[in-house]
């Protein structure tokens, strides 16, 4: 039967229930046979090493020397926090690679879920500073092992992004101003506690090496009950807080140097402020699953991103600190202070407060006690 | 020669014993049918619940359990004010956002099943419209339309009724209802209607010949009649929307948590899936009460009606 008699009878109202069906039986066979049908020799994406990753490091321009080598982008899984990875990578899911921070790294190497990178297998290995790497995250119990779990990839601040025209300063940029009463639900803060936690030490003067304690918990907490009534959103949607900074609903807020580089660029007038007080600074990056499947390309993988080119990008575009010393090279020293980056990593780091790792069972404790906070108990 | 027509299965004596079983037993054949669907629901439904079940009467340990059967986090879930609150406070919203929705749904479909005639396929394919789109789309619309500068606040400010954007629209719970609302009315349109639909004319007919008017009609024939159709659009957008984490986390303030973003954050963030098990079986053990007592009130109310 030809479908344009099949077309005129259904016009007719003439379509009989068995020709109806084996027209429907027709088209079932057709899709079922497509793949069997001749496609164009490709590595199909299964070929691919899978990272796992934040949304914003899914483009093309980190992966330059990967795709000249396999012809194709990696593939890619996106998280939002890195709690949401670690749970999703522990209940099955294998990832070659996925990208922590440096408090995660001993929670994450206790799960037996990662290898130790061999940077012997990456290029660009002996251009990344060494500083960077030779820190405690990497020493998984608590010894220098000479292991390497992490690999740096990228390095910045959380700090506070304000709109310059409607934050009127007083007395200068301090971690006072996200606790300003004038603002009262204008100002905005991040969702997850592992970024929050850490700046209410900072502002309850909490020492980093002393925020495990019982005491200091209690402090923290209490700050961030306090700064609680004044927050109009909580949230790690970074495109929602730079779409409420740019409409002027909110004037200050959490946030990391990407959403301020970006604001910057569509012309708000906003500062990525360097409060008095220190602002919060980290190194995240990538590790290697023990059971990852494509382990040749998870190197290239990782090779990619601290490749020269690929710091270059995330210098310009994202404004987060690179680990290649080669890709400060295209920079003058003014520009990266303006980005609050140095080409020493260590004066920005060390100027700041820099994230310790802590105990699982801490972490499961804050999370639930700023869930509490922030839902107003 | 033709050779006579016989029935050949009802004479040949039936061998195999399964065979004789399910010729002689009907409700077996009924089973036999239902097999692979019962199958497939125990496997994905009952095996799932029962696991559940237990784990809620487990506690974490770093990242395993210790396996001793306790009532601890049901302790701490009746302890701790915070889970009654979010508890509450999704009852409300969900069920702000069910009434909201049936009361808006129930005359619409009225008007498809009873005064619609033609082209009730395009009625009914409209009214699904919104289900063509993804969840998300639809609650980033609301985003867009209840926004700071959305579709709302800017006409506002363009009519000059207000001078500055209205701050309780978007992140708070009437967001979080109205979206709510709006995401799930094609599953309360559709059981209205259908029970609707059936509904035979000729008792309304009857009852205006006995002599009652429009309001009694509604009253004694069709709102009993659809009743069945009501509840269970009831049932369809309680049930889901009590328990939803994405809405609250994309259009709710810090104040519109559910208990369905706590759960979702124990067996994510706070990484203790027992403590998440014990809130889901409450919030089950929650929603068949409701549904009991909705059961009971259906028959207090044909009851009365007939």
């Amino acid at each position: 039967m030809d479908i344009l008699d099949q077309l005129g009878a259904v016009k007719e109202g003439k379509l009989s229930r068995r020709a109806f069906n084996r027209s429907l039986f027709g088209a079932g066979v057709a899709m079922v046979s497509m793949p069997l049908m001749p496609r164009r020799a490709l590595a199909s994406p299964e070929d691919q090493a899978t990272y796992f990753t934040w949304g914003g490091f899914d483009v093309p321009e980190l992966f330059v020397p990967y795709v000249e080598k396999h012809g194709e982008l990696p593939n890619f899984s996106i998280y939002g926090s890195t709690e949401d990875a670690l749970t999703k990578l522990r209940s099955g899911f294998v990832a070659d690679v996925a990208h922590p921070c440096s408090s995660d790294i001993p929670n994450w190497v206790s799960t037996g879920l990662f290898q130790p990178i061999d940077t012997s297998r990456l290029s660009n290995w002996p251009d990344v500073f060494p500083e960077l790497y030779d820190m405690d995250y990497n020493q998984a119990n608590g010894q220098p092992d000479g292991k390497i779990w992490m690999a740096p990839f990228e390095w910045g601040q959380s700090s506070i992004i304000y709109r310059t025209d409607l934050f009127d300063l007083q007395g200068g940029e301090s971690w006072d101003m996200m606790w300003d009463t004038r603002y009262a639900g204008r100002l905005g803060s991040l969702a997850t506690a592992s970024d929050a936690w850490w700046v209410g030490a900072i502002k309850a003067g909490v020492p980093f090496a002393e925020i495990g304690t019982d005491a200091a918990f209690d402090k923290i907490a209490a700050v961030l009950r306090e700064q609680r009534p004044l927050i109009r959103v909580y949230t790690d949607d970074t495109t929602s807080t730079e779409n409420a900074m740019a409409s002027g609903e909110i004037v200050a807020v959490l946030g990391w140097n990407s959403s301020a580089l970006a604001l910057q660029t569509q012309g708000v007038p906003v500062k990525f402020a360097q409060p008095k007080e220190g602002a919060l600074t980290w190194v995240c990056g990538p590790m290697l699953h023990a059971q990852a499947p494509n382990l040749d390309r998870a190197y290239d993988i990782i090779d990619s991103l601290i490749s020269a080119p690929s710091g270059e990008f995330i210098l310009r575009d994202y404004g987060y600190g690179a680990v290649n010393r080669k890709s400060f090279e295209p920079f003058d020293d003014a520009t990266l202070a303006a980005m609050g980056l140095s080409r020493d990593p260590n004066t920005i780091l060390q100027a700041g407060h820099f994230g310790l790792p802590q105990s699982l069972e801490w972490n499961a404790k804050i999370v639930s006690e700023f869930e509490a906070i922030k839902s107003g108990f | 020669m033709v050779a006579p027509i016989t029935n050949v299965g009802a004479t040949r004596p039936r061998t195999g014993l399964i065979s004789r079983l399910l010729f002689r037993h009907e409700y077996l054949r009924g089973y036999a049918l239902l097999t692979p669907a019962l199958i497939v629901t125990g496997l994905t439904v009952l095996v799932p619940c029962a696991m559940l079940v237990m784990l809620s009467f487990w506690t974490q340990v770093g990242y395993g359990y210790d396996t001793t059967l306790t009532l601890q986090n049901y302790q701490t879930a009746y302890d701790k004010p915070i889970y009654a609150a979010l508890l509450e406070r999704s009852l409300w919203i969900s069920g702000t956002a069910t009434i909201v929705t049936v009361l808006l749904c129930y005359p619409m479909a009225y008007y498809v099943a009873f005064h619609v005639h033609r082209h009730k396929m395009i009625w009914i394919i409209l009214i699904t419209l919104p289900f063509w789109t993804s969840y998300l789309l639809r609650v980033f619309a609301w985003k867009v339309i209840l926004g700071y500068e959305g579709v709302i606040n800017s006409g506002l400010m363009q009519l000059g009724l207000i001078t500055e954007p209205l701050r309780f629209l978007l992140y708070s719970n009437t967001a979080v209802s109205i979206t709510l609302a709006h995401s799930w009315a094609a599953f309360a349109i559709l059981p209205i209607y259908v029970s609707l639909e059936k509904i035979d004319k000729s008792y309304l007919e009857a009852a205006a010949d006995l002599g009652d008017g429009p309001v009694l009609r509604f009253l004694r024939i069709t709102l009993p009649l659809s009743l069945p159709g009501v509840i269970a659009s009831v049932f369809l957008m309680f049930i889901p929307t009590l328990g939803d984490y994405v809405t609250p986390a994309m259009v709710g303030g810090p104040d519109s948590s559910m208990i369905g973003s706590l759960i979702q954050l124990q067996f994510g963030a706070i990484n203790n899936w027992p403590m998440g098990a014990a809130l889901s079986v409450i919030l089950v053990i929650i929603i068949c009460a409701l549904g009991l007592c909705s059961f009971g009130l259906t028959r207090a109310f044909r009851r009365w009606a007939a």
